[in-house]
């Protein structure tokens, strides 16, 4: 779905009221001046807005607003969104208004009697003159469009096929979400850090969530134990009245991260920690470490409540925070004190580094090793795999490789949802 | 689809405001827009909003301001169709297959005896479609908490308002039931399902709002008193617990500074009641580091 960029383009220009009498019309250009703005709103929306507008009496205008808002809406992000996009739209000094008025005579008349376009399609009607202030507030104005009939609504429907065509499309959500996705977490530009911030939790939040449900929907469903079953009916003279079930044991896929947070990292580790504290709010049975020089656990921290409590407790703890790298004895020290009581055959071990290692890289083999065939599958991300040309020639890259299931790049947003892909193929 | 569920005439949106308040439910005018909607265009609600914005709450009331049945599904991981929907009554179909056993029937007016309406247990679903009387309410609690397979499934029933039955052939909706789903937004729900429905998020009432609310269901309470606990708990809301409280938590202070005879709320009266709108030790702890004191004072501005 399209993430909607929450920032109005005002150099959009909302469409000139082409003509009057013609509420339709003008629904249907707010439609498309409230997609082009961000919202989601398809010839299907349309269609909904008109028929709200059709059989609900809806007869001022805060009721018009919040009956299209609520077809048009689907978050309170997007809510807030259209306050403003209706405002500018409707609203009194709103773009339409002015820029209409400067274009037709008709609208002219209307500016200088202040009414705005919600009147101006009704110009004549008696209703609109008897309450032509020019009091033009947002509130308990009379909604002038009372009854349009199927005609004009299958004229728009007619009309609809050719007006999809037109260009002119702002730069909306999706292409917010694809362009950042892509960019590479060092090259992200100061201004867009927030935003990129806000569509990597939503992301990664939902990729979570789906390998949540997919981890957890290959178990196996209860089943009748008939021996139980049977052996329980002799009370009911051989009958199996009462079912007894049998299930299996639960075996639940657990991922452990090992995150690199030594110097060459720095420019990717606080987005990696954030995607580990998202797979950890979502995913049982994570569990987390950072090491550089040395290895700690930080999956107590990962399930704090809110991201930043955790980075802050994270930024205290001492180990070694953009160190040197000894990737190798990190792991050996997890393989010491965690491996016998974290790995199993259902694990899917991660690794999220660069791969410039200062120890031996025969450690690191060593280490690699003896996890290899005691877990599900191991996972190599590496930021430095999206810059082009890069070739895994660090010794211990290059010694790691015949251990890994999987080497896949992690410097930027879109790379790092791909791992979905990794652990969703996996039967568990 | 049918043709007398044109639903009780509520009137206008100013009238179903008033209805609203009447039941002790204070609604702004953009919700009741929604359900205005709701009921016009028999269109579900969807509606999102923190814990304990009252959400489930509005199901209730609307269901008696329709003066109808209130059928809830409360939605949890792993909810499947047989809990959803219906399921058939094991045991009783053994004990029939076995009472049967000596009759003269064939096996296949056994097998539609057993397979008959006497033996199905209806689950909520299944229950609003088949409403006789009038229109129910039908209250998809937390729909968040389903599993994607069950939101498809609803998606499905949301649109014709129909149920197969493998035994029993498909059941038609007599009168369109109104539905609710709520969502406290633990995790997106699907374009589809959001697309189908109108949409309305609920957000923490201001201080005037929620003065009213409580008044409105706690007539007793002294005025001084409502206003000091709604004070505090925006100020704690302020200062954004893990688990922010909701109206409800407000409501209960509220009911326990009335059951323990309170009449202003001091430290200790904090103290006592903080359970109330805290419910995480971690909150616990932030709001005593902030000093409780340090949130009364805003309380009795």
């Amino acid at each position: 779905m399209p993430i909607p960029k929450m920032t109005l383009n005002e150099n959009e220009q909302p469409d000139l009221c082409s003509a009057p009498n013609d509420l339709p019309g003008a629904i249907v250009r707010f439609c498309r001046f409230a997609r082009r703005n961000g919202l989601d709103a398809g010839p299907g929306e349309t269609i909904s807005c008109l028929r709200v507008l059709r059989s609900a009496r809806l007869t001022d205008l805060e009721a018009v607003k919040y009956g299209l808002k609520s077809i048009l809406c689907s978050s309170k992000e997007e809510c807030d969104l259209f306050e403003k996009i209706f405002e500018t739209f409707w609203g009194p000094g709103g773009r339409c208004s002015v820029s209409a008025a400067r274009d037709r005579p008709r609208a002219e008349l209307s500016r200088q009697t202040g009414r705005r376009i919600l009147n101006r399609g009704q110009g004549a009607s008696p209703a609109v003159r008897r309450g032509g202030s020019a009091a033009a507030d947002c509130g308990r104005e009379t909604w002038p469009y009372r009854d349009f009939g199927e005609d004009a609504l299958s004229r728009v429907l007619d009309r609809r096929g050719q007006e999809e065509d037109e260009p002119g499309e702002a730069v909306s959500g999706a292409s917010a979400t694809e362009r950042l996705g892509k960019t590479d977490f060092s090259e992200v530009p100061q201004a867009d850090l927030d935003e990129l911030e806000r569509i990597s939790i939503r992301l990664l939040r939902r990729m979570s969530y789906r390998v949540s449900r997919k981890l957890k929907a290959g178990r196996t469903r209860d089943r009748v134990d008939l021996r139980r079953t049977l052996r329980l009916s002799i009370s009911h003279g051989g009958e199996p009245i009462e079912l007894r079930y049998k299930r299996r044991k639960r075996e639940r896929p657990k991922l452990v991260l090992l995150l690199d947070v030594s110097d060459s990292m720095n420019l990717y580790s606080l987005f990696l920690l954030k995607f580990a504290y998202a797979l950890s709010r979502h995913v049982r049975e994570v569990e987390s470490f950072i090491f550089s020089t040395g290895l700690q656990k930080i999956s107590g921290l990962m399930r704090d409540r809110r991201l930043s409590d955790a980075l802050e407790k994270l930024s205290e703890i001492k180990t070694g925070w953009s160190g040197g790298t000894r990737i190798g004895d990190s792991i050996r020290e997890f393989n010491r004190l965690y491996a016998r009581q974290l790995l199993s055959r259902t694990t899917v071990f991660i690794i999220l580094s660069d791969g410039w290692d200062t120890g031996e890289p025969e450690v690191l083999v060593t280490e690699l090793r003896i996890i290899k065939p005691r877990v599900k599958k191991v996972i190599w991300l590496n930021p430095l795999l999206g810059v082009a040309g890069y070739e895994p020639i660090t010794r211990a890259m290059n010694a790691a490789l015949p251990y890994l299931d999987v080497f896949a790049p992690a410097h930027n947003l879109e790379s790092l949802l791909e791992l979905e892909k990794h652990l969703c193929m996996m039967n568990f | 689809m049918d043709q007398n569920n044109t639903g009780r005439d509520l009137g206008d949106i100013d009238a179903l405001t008033a209805s609203f308040e009447r039941l002790g439910y204070v609604a702004d005018r953009a919700l009741v827009t929604a359900v205005y909607l709701l009921l016009q265009l028999q269109k579900p609600l969807l509606i999102e909003g923190h814990a304990g914005v009252g959400k489930t709450e509005l199901a209730k009331v609307l269901a008696s301001l329709l003066e109808t049945e209130l059928i809830r599904l409360q939605c949890y991981e792993g909810l499947d169709v047989n809990s959803a929907v219906y399921e058939w009554n094991y045991q009783k179909q053994l004990l029939a297959i076995k009472v049967q056993e000596g009759s003269a029937r064939t096996v296949e007016e056994k097998e539609a005896y057993i397979f008959g309406s006497d033996f199905l247990l209806m689950r909520p679903l299944l229950r609003s479609i088949l409403s006789e009387e009038a229109a129910p309410v039908l209250l998809v609690d937390e729909i968040d908490r389903a599993d994607e397979a069950f939101e498809a499934f609803l998606l499905e029933l949301l649109s014709d308002f129909q149920i197969s039955i493998p035994e029993l052939g498909t059941i038609r909706a007599k009168r369109t039931p109104y539905v609710i789903l709520t969502s406290n937004s633990t995790r997106e729900l699907s374009d589809a399902l959001k697309r189908r429905c109108l949409y309305h998020w609920i957000d923490y009432p201001s201080l005037e709002k929620e003065m009213k609310i409580v008044r409105a269901r706690l007539p007793g309470i002294d005025e001084q008193l409502s206003s000091q606990a709604v004070r505090f708990v925006h100020a704690v809301r302020e200062l954004e617990p893990a688990k922010p409280p909701g109206v409800a938590e407000t409501l209960d202070l509220s009911r326990a500074l009335l059951s323990l005879k309170k009449e202003t709320l001091d430290e200790q009266a904090v103290e006592e009641t903080l359970g109330c709108v805290l419910k995480s030790s971690e909150d616990f702890r932030r709001v005593r580091a902030e000093g409780i004191e340090k949130l009364l004072p805003r309380t009795e501005e």
